[in-house]
């Protein structure tokens, strides 16, 4: 290897090489994730990646369309809201499991029944417990309780709440339903390898569900940490697919179009700057006052940062939600990019030289240097700390953190309650504590008129961004790298549905 | 040498105490575990409600007893984020990272004696420089960047092995060769140093006088002799790697026991880490410890230490 | 060691005229051994890089322009604008190397110090004094030695956050474990000398006699390690910096650098070739040094 090649590259060399392996021959896509999934039960994971499994392999009773926005039924075939607070469904007949048990009232009860109860640990609590119980009305048909009026409710039943079969999970648990997965989804499982490989095939007596069935006969999910080995192994046609491909990558990656087809799609998450305007971390703090948070979203030239670095179908928004949310009232205040103006702010707050201040983030690295070097700028002299996400949170709800650059991707709920729900009601990662927008939030989340939430939400955001409470920055969006033999249209909330998934 | 076997045993096991108090010391300060179980996307009541199950109110040293007497009976407790028992989980990667660390080992001695023996035969010479020179250089390569290169020539240019994971031999291949690169330096330098001592001492002047014949002088007297050392470094350095794979492991994507750790760290899974961290040092100290009675029985002179 | 073109075997009473002085001696051992010069010489350039970047460069190494990212240097098609071109924020390359030697330098500097007060600490007290001293001191070798160095490292810095203190720190508290041992075995011999006893029987104070007797016989020893374990902590920080736990941006230290160029190493491989290079030639100098240094002032104890 000279000093030459070192420099200069070599994967555009490999821009005609054919690959190795015919995945298209043997019937078998094959791809990687980064993260090693702590458990493939659908309740006692709370990554992005176990989304994979929670559509691939379980379905849940509603079915949203993820082109049209549509509710549909998936297990069940009708539902009816009873009052604000009970829904009655009639199931779908002649559904299996893929171990055989037939799906009847029965699987829902227990299924609901068993999540909801704090006992069983479920990990991500807040998708369930807005449910109170479910009740057999008959074998089938059951009813839903709730335990108040919870607006996204059906959101939620065709998403993160699943079925399970009650004979074989009351006998595995979830340990076992980890390792040997059931359920009426378009994929069965396999082979689990925890944290490592995964083995999934078309479930060949699937019903007729809005999802469609099948395309490709067998998925291999592998876990491979570094991008690099992941395009590499991209190079030698150990992969078909590969997701969340960083955005300069996926650039170079679109030039070998004659291997690869990239395609981008919007992300439910957005990105933001939060800042203490509480005072909780320092009551005399610079980001107590209004003017330095103006400042600050002066300071940031959003547009410069969607073009140069997140790039794709990325844009710029005004409020902090993502525009697909229902909620999402984008014609709020915005402060547009002038650090004159930025400085001129600061000195007005009693800042003149600017200030010193730690400066916090959990992903994105260079996003975050981008964020800081504009700030340095206007004269604010910020120290980076980069911690796990963990550690992260954990200062903040210790009040150690003044400013910090996050992101939120609304668990894929398309409604404002899973972001503005979750900041701005008074919670230990509500940086503003505003009375009047907690007031507002509360209730919108309450209630299940819609043209009223909208209104409430309008009025929160309008104030959030007349106050700059945050500075909302810009979408997410996910490139996925295909190779040339498979087809696949992602839609845009980050969610990779298998059924989705053909050969050309 | 029962005595000091014993000796040596009680010493182990108090390295063994002291470091796992000080793990559990260290890693109870890293943060919230609640938090990190209820991952990612937890809201601020899941976090509630995790903090409520697990009860991590209890004072360190009590947490800390209670670690210990379970471990002591071989439970390991559960994963916070896999939560299956640590000792299953463990088990499977630890297969991995051992044997990626005796390929390692095995590959370190193969190119390393050999080169030391050359070495220290022929002073000075165009093998001794070469040997040298090569051995400062290893030291010098960021084990990540000379991975990826491996993986840029013989994985995507000559497509001869695969690039992640560690389904057969092939796989550890380019994983063996960055590991073990990074083990020969400190064991072809004593090699090389054992030689030149054995062969300017006395008896081996006497067999060369006695006219028996330079190889066999080489192998049969020298080697056996400059080698005890050599083989209580290897276990030393097979002890370092098991800890330090972490970085290879990475970046060839070997689920192995190194990126358990690294993995754990992030996700604060503390019985995971504790658990490792416990039996990394546990195979040190044994290796170590090994290494250390194997010399006393061969050299009687150490064993009053 | 390395470059062996000064034999021990070689007359050092240099025949010529007159007998040389041990000093002169030395000195005309150093001036022969090509690895040491090797690395003498690149070791001086790169502190004198890192002395006088502000005036080789014009650029401010934290200064960006979005517009301006992944120039490629100008051996590969780029301007003489940026002659090593610029990273993925559209910060100068040239100056961030530049700079990135001081931080890259400290690092080593700084943990070596730290571990070599440490480590010499123990190490001669243990040496000196012996019995319960040394036991305690073995002990604690041990101990340390069980510890797996990266991951303790790594658990740390995701604690604490990896501020360039914290960074120096945690290194220099885990790398002493060499200094130790070595400096109590020199310790241990030197002890046995006559002019050590000599100097206690004459009543010297304990300070006295571990500085004026013990330290100056036992330094080319710390001066050996000192730069093994400067190389050591280099790699170390860019290996953190690999898995994310080095030291924090916008810093540029060569670590970070070629941890922050390995997501295009497929595309744009001069991003992780050129520090990665510069970190090469640090350490292996920094080696080349020490080992040089060990032949020269202890030309019998080579291995």
């Amino acid at each position: 290897m000279t000093l030459k090649t070192l420099m200069i590259g070599t994967a555009l060399s490999l821009v005609t090489a054919a690959p190795v392996f015919a995945n298209k021959a043997d019937d078998t896509l094959h791809m990687a994730i980064t993260k090693e999934l702590e458990s493939v039960d659908n309740y006692y994971n709370s990554a992005r990646e176990g989304i994979l499994f929670t559509r691939g392999v379980w379905d849940g009773l509603l079915y949203r369309d993820p082109e049209t926005g549509e509710m549909k039924g998936n297990l069940a075939t009708e539902w009816t809201w009873i009052d604000d607070v009970t829904v009655e469904f009639k199931l779908r007949e002649g559904v299996k499991f893929h171990n055989g048990e037939a799906f009847n009232a029965d699987d829902v009860v227990y299924t609901v029944n068993y999540m909801v109860n704090p006992d069983n640990g479920v990990k991500v609590m807040t998708n369930v417990s807005w449910m109170k119980g479910a009740e057999k009305v008959d074998d089938n048909t059951v009813r839903i309780n709730l335990n108040a009026p919870f607006p996204p409710a059906e959101d939620y039943l065709a998403s993160v709440v699943v079925i399970y079969p009650d004979e074989y999970y009351a006998e595995v648990g979830p340990s076992g339903m980890a390792t040997k997965p059931v359920g009426t989804g378009p994929y069965k499982v396999d082979t689990v390898e925890p944290g490592q490989r995964y083995e999934l095939s078309a479930y060949a007596d699937y019903h007729d569900s809005p999802k469609g069935k099948a395309q490709i006969g067998k998925i291999e999910i592998k876990t491979i940490p570094d991008m690099n080995t992941q395009v590499a192994e991209l190079f030698n046609g150990g992969l078909d697919f590969l997701w969340n491909v960083p955005a300069d990558q996926a650039e170079k990656l679109a030039e070998m179009d004659d291997r690869f087809d990239v395609v981008n799609a919007q992300a439910i998450r957005i990105g933001y700057i939060t800042m203490d305007a509480a005072g909780a971390v320092d009551p005399d703090g610079p980001m107590t006052k209004k003017e330095v948070r103006q400042a600050i979203y002066h300071a940031i030239d959003r547009q410069a940062i969607v073009d140069a670095l997140v790039k794709g179908s990325s844009e710029v928004i005004n409020a902090g939600c993502a525009p697909i949310q229902f909620g999402c009232d984008l014609s709020v205040t915005t402060y547009d990019y002038d650090p004159e103006k930025a400085k001129a702010l600061l000195a007005e707050a009693g800042y003149p030289d600017g200030f010193e201040i730690d400066f916090y983030a959990y992903r994105d690295r260079p996003y975050a240097e981008a964020l800081m070097g504009m700030l340095n700028e206007i004269g604010i002299k910020t120290n980076f700390n980069y911690l796990k996400y963990a550690a992260l949170r954990e200062k903040r709800e210790k009040k150690e953190v003044a400013i910090s650059f996050q992101t939120w991707g609304s668990y894929s709920l398309p409604d404002v309650s899973a972001i503005t729900g979750e900041f701005f009601t008074g919670g230990p990662l509500d940086d503003a504590q505003d009375p009047e927008i907690i007031d507002w939030v509360k209730q919108a989340g309450s209630i299940t008129d819609r043209a009223e939430r909208q209104a409430l939400y309008s009025k929160a955001h309008a104030k959030i961004a007349d106050e700059a409470y945050w500075v909302p920055l810009w979408t997410y969006n996910v490139n996925y790298v295909l190779s040339k033999e498979l087809n696949f249209d992602p839609t845009d909330d980050e969610v990779i549905r298998f059924a989705d998934f053909s050969w050309k | 040498m029962a005595v000091f076997i014993l000796k040596r045993l009680g010493l182990a096991l108090l390295v063994a105490l002291t470091v796992s108090f000080l793990s559990f010391s260290l890693l109870f300060m890293a943060g919230d575990p609640a938090v990190a179980i209820a991952g990612e996307n937890a809201s601020a009541e899941d976090i509630a409600l995790v903090n409520e199950r697990y009860g991590f109110d209890r004072p360190m040293i009590v947490q800390y007893g209670d670690w210990l007497g379970s471990a002591v009976t071989g439970d390991l407790g559960n994963s916070w984020y896999f939560d299956i028992p640590v000792t299953e989980l463990i088990a499977d990667r630890l297969t991995v990272t051992m044997k990626l660390g005796l390929f390692a080992i095995t590959l370190a001695l193969a190119v390393a004696i050999p080169l030391g023996v050359a070495a220290a035969a022929n002073p000075n010479s165009m093998i001794d420089r070469f040997a040298l020179f090569l051995s400062v250089v290893g030291q010098a390569i960021p084990s990540f960047w000379f991975g990826l290169i491996l993986i840029v020539i013989f994985s995507i240019k000559m497509r001869l092995l695969p690039a992640s994971g560690n389904e057969t031999w092939q796989h550890f291949v380019l994983p063996t060769i960055v590991l073990g690169y990074y083990a020969t330096p400190a064991i072809m330098r004593l090699t090389r140093a054992g030689m030149m001592e054995v062969l300017s001492s006395d008896y081996i002047r006497t067999a060369r006088a006695k006219g028996l014949r330079t190889r066999k002088v080489m192998f049969k007297h020298a080697l056996r002799n400059a080698i005890i050392p050599v083989v209580s470094l290897a276990a030393v350095q097979m002890g370092f790697m098991l800890g330090g794979s972490i970085v290879v492991e990475t970046v060839f994507a070997l689920h192995g026991a190194g990126y358990l750790a690294w993995e754990s760290i992030a996700r604060n899974d503390l019985p995971t880490m504790q658990a490792l961290i416990l039996i990394f040092s546990t195979f040190y100290i044994l290796f170590t410890f090994l290494a250390d009675v194997l010399n006393a029985w061969l050299d009687p002179r150490l064993r009053v230490g | 060691m390395t470059d062996t073109t000064t034999p021990a075997d070689l007359p050092v009473q240099a025949p010529r005229d007159k007998p040389l002085t041990p000093g002169q001696a030395m000195r005309r051992r150093a001036l022969r051994h090509k690895g040491l010069m090797f690395g003498a010489v690149v070791m001086l350039i790169v502190v004198g890089i890192a002395i006088f970047a502000p005036l080789l460069t014009q650029y401010d190494p934290y200064q960006q322009s979005l517009l301006a990212r992944m120039k490629p240097p100008v051996f590969l098609g780029g301007t003489s604008e940026h002659w090593l071109g610029t990273d993925g924020l559209g910060r100068d390359f040239w100056a961030r190397l530049a700079y990135g030697a001081r931080i890259s330098l400290m690092i080593g500097i700084m943990a070596a110090v730290i571990s070599g007060i440490i480590g010499s600490t123990l190490g001669i007290l243990a040496g000196y004094f012996g019995g319960r001293v040394d036991m305690v001191v073995t002990f604690l070798i041990n101990v340390r030695l069980a510890m797996p160095v990266v991951l303790v490292a790594l658990a740390v810095v995701a604690l604490f956050g990896g501020s360039l203190t914290v960074v120096v720190s945690v290194l220099g508290l885990l790398l002493w474990d060499r200094f130790a041992v070595v400096l109590r075995s020199a310790t241990m011999q030197v002890r046995k000398q006559e002019y050590v006893a000599a100097a206690e029987v004459l009543g010297a104070s304990l300070p006295r006699v571990l500085f004026k007797d013990v330290l100056p016989n036992v330094m080319n020893h710390l001066i050996v390690i000192f730069t093994l374990e400067m190389a050591h902590a280099i790699i170390l920080e860019a290996a953190l910096s690999f898995l994310g736990l080095g030291v924090q941006p916008p810093t540029p230290s060569w670590g970070l650098m070629i941890s922050e160029g390995k997501d295009m190493l497929l595309f744009e491989p001069w991003l992780i070739t050129i520090p990665g290079v510069a970190l090469f030639f640090l350490v292996l100098a920094i080696n080349m040094l020490g080992d040089g240094l060990r032949d020269v002032t202890a030309p019998e104890g080579r291995n």
